[in-house]
């Protein structure tokens, strides 16, 4: 075929995508007959209401000595790693507040880090695009440092996110700035699945965030640049299972929702959306409308959702911390705008695996735990 | 687009003098080709989506599993909570000594932490 013809070839398919596309998004609408809050208020239902001193901050850790970038806790004790630009690891009890452990990176442009399930070792990768595992029993070297016990390579750009697979210490999955995620074996430091890259179906930029369903460890979910997330299923690398779209920026945060059937994004847009797994449905949009729209609204950086799912935390880049009433779509409370608030932006949050606490970490330098400490009704 | 169709295209066109190919020419032609075959991929995927739009239920079906979800769990962030109410939650709250500091945590209830 001539190189005319095959450009007009290209020409032709690409009109037939961009058709298509608008097609689907089109029908999609069609689809949204409701969302949750509407729904929810339709039922009745009100908004939780928090009273102002009801979400405390018992506890401030401090000790890092730049940017707190990531932070993971441990299932079941009170044990968190955070990573931070001062190029440090720092091990912590959340309930003593007393450092255990702190190691100082081969290379300090870290961005992410992950307990393994286990507890006995941490993960974390960065701008050397490798995912380095540190085991918390080995002895320290001469140094006082504790040495590296396994380096994952092969990414081809920046580590942004990493998680232990729920229940299994030998797989991690990691999300690149090479536009693929890897689902890896730690014993061999092999690359068992490259999801995205040269298939059509991957992101198309940056993958930033990634979050494993908890209800079924199979499936998976990833936010890009490319300002959508995608479903996969860690046995079929060949194609991403769904894209989802709807954000007009970057998606900076992916979390399962408690269920395993629905998960939420935090987006450069400022808004968070819930979205039906199975289906692709937008379900809700969670934004506040600013009084001036000319400024640009802050972005969100992170999310999780409580135990149940009623409440979503979101960490946005001006220091707000949104406790957004899931169900309603309502912000219930702003652990930014509190006197034991950070003073920077919000770079990672993430819940206690029992659920009654969540820690913040902070461009401030700091992490803060914060837990219920009002009057409970227990109905 | 197949070998046979190509093929079959090249036997209608008039002959023409042969030229030595380009290596630009060939490297845009292969570029273009994988382009081509990725859209199509493309074209397949969103076809097949289109075609499960068509059975698929509106989201209301789902906004009600989201809402039936969050009841019934006990939450222990929330300040109403069906039980049964963890003891370990109000450890967040409880005097720990720390074998570094004197400090000692306030009590639930207070919201400055000295």
């Amino acid at each position: 075929m001539s190189f005319p013809e095959l450009k007009e070839r290209h020409v032709a398919a690409t009109a037939k995508v961009n058709s298509l596309r608008e097609q689907l998004k089109q029908r999609r609408h069609q689809l949204l007959d409701t969302d949750v809050a509407k729904y929810a208020k339709s039922q009745g239902r009100t908004a939780v209401n928090f009273s102002s001193t009801d979400l405390v901050c018992s506890r401030t850790l401090q000790g890092h000595t730049g940017k707190v970038y990531s932070l993971d806790w441990t299932p079941e004790k009170n044990r968190i790693v955070s990573a931070s630009q001062d190029g440090r690891l720092i091990i912590w009890n959340a309930l003593t507040s007393q450092k255990t452990h702190a190691i100082k990176l081969p290379c300090a442009w870290v961005m992410t880090c992950a307990f393994a399930p286990n507890g006995n070792s941490v993960a974390c990768g960065g701008l050397d695009s490798a995912c380095s595992i540190f085991n918390l029993n080995s002895q320290v070297d001469r140094d006082g440092n504790i040495p590296v016990s396994r380096v994952l390579t092969g990414h081809k750009g920046y580590v942004s996110s990493c998680q232990y697979v729920p229940g299994q210490d030998t797989r991690l999955i990691t999300s690149s700035g090479d536009q693929t995620c890897v689902l890896w074996d730690v014993t061999t430091g092999q690359r068992i699945s490259i999801f995205g890259g040269e298939f059509p179906s991957g992101h198309t930029s940056d993958v930033l965030s990634v979050s494993i369903n908890t209800s079924n460890s199979n499936m998976f979910v990833s936010g890009s640049c490319d300002a959508t997330a995608r479903l996969w299923d860690a046995r079929i690398a060949s194609r991403a299972i769904r894209t989802y779209h709807g954000h007009q920026g970057d998606v900076n945060a992916v979390k399962f929702f408690p269920d395993g059937q629905r998960f939420g994004t935090g987006s450069d847009d400022g808004t968070c959306m819930l979205f039906d797994m199975r289906t692709g449905h937008q379900l809700q949009v969670y934004s506040q409308q600013l009084d001036n729209s000319d400024q640009d609204a802050p972005i969100v950086t992170s999310i999780a959702f409580s135990i149940s799912g009623r409440l979503l935390f979101a960490g946005y880049s001006n220091g707000d911390c949104y406790v957004w009433d899931t169900l309603l779509a309502e912000v219930v409370l702003n652990l930014g705008k509190l006197q034991t608030s950070h003073e920077g932006r919000i770079s990672c949050l993430g819940l206690s695996d029992d659920g009654s606490a969540l820690c913040t970490g902070s461009w401030d330098k700091n992490l803060k735990i914060w837990a219920f400490g009002g009057h409970r009704k227990v109905i | 687009m197949t070998t046979n169709g190509e093929e079959a295209e090249a036997l209608r066109r008039p002959p023409s003098l042969p030229r030595p190919p380009r290596t630009g020419d060939f490297l845009g032609k292969h570029r273009l080709s994988a382009a081509i075959s990725r859209l199509n991929q493309e074209i397949q995927y969103l076809e097949e989506e289109l075609n499960e739009l068509e059975k698929m239920a509106p989201s209301s079906a789902a906004c009600m599993e989201v809402c039936l979800s969050t009841e019934g769990k006990s939450d222990a962030l929330l300040p109403e909570t069906p039980g049964p109410e963890n003891p370990a939650w109000h450890r967040w709250f409880q005097r720990v000594r720390s074998s570094h500091s004197r400090k000692w945590w306030t009590h639930k209830g207070s919201s400055d932490i000295s």
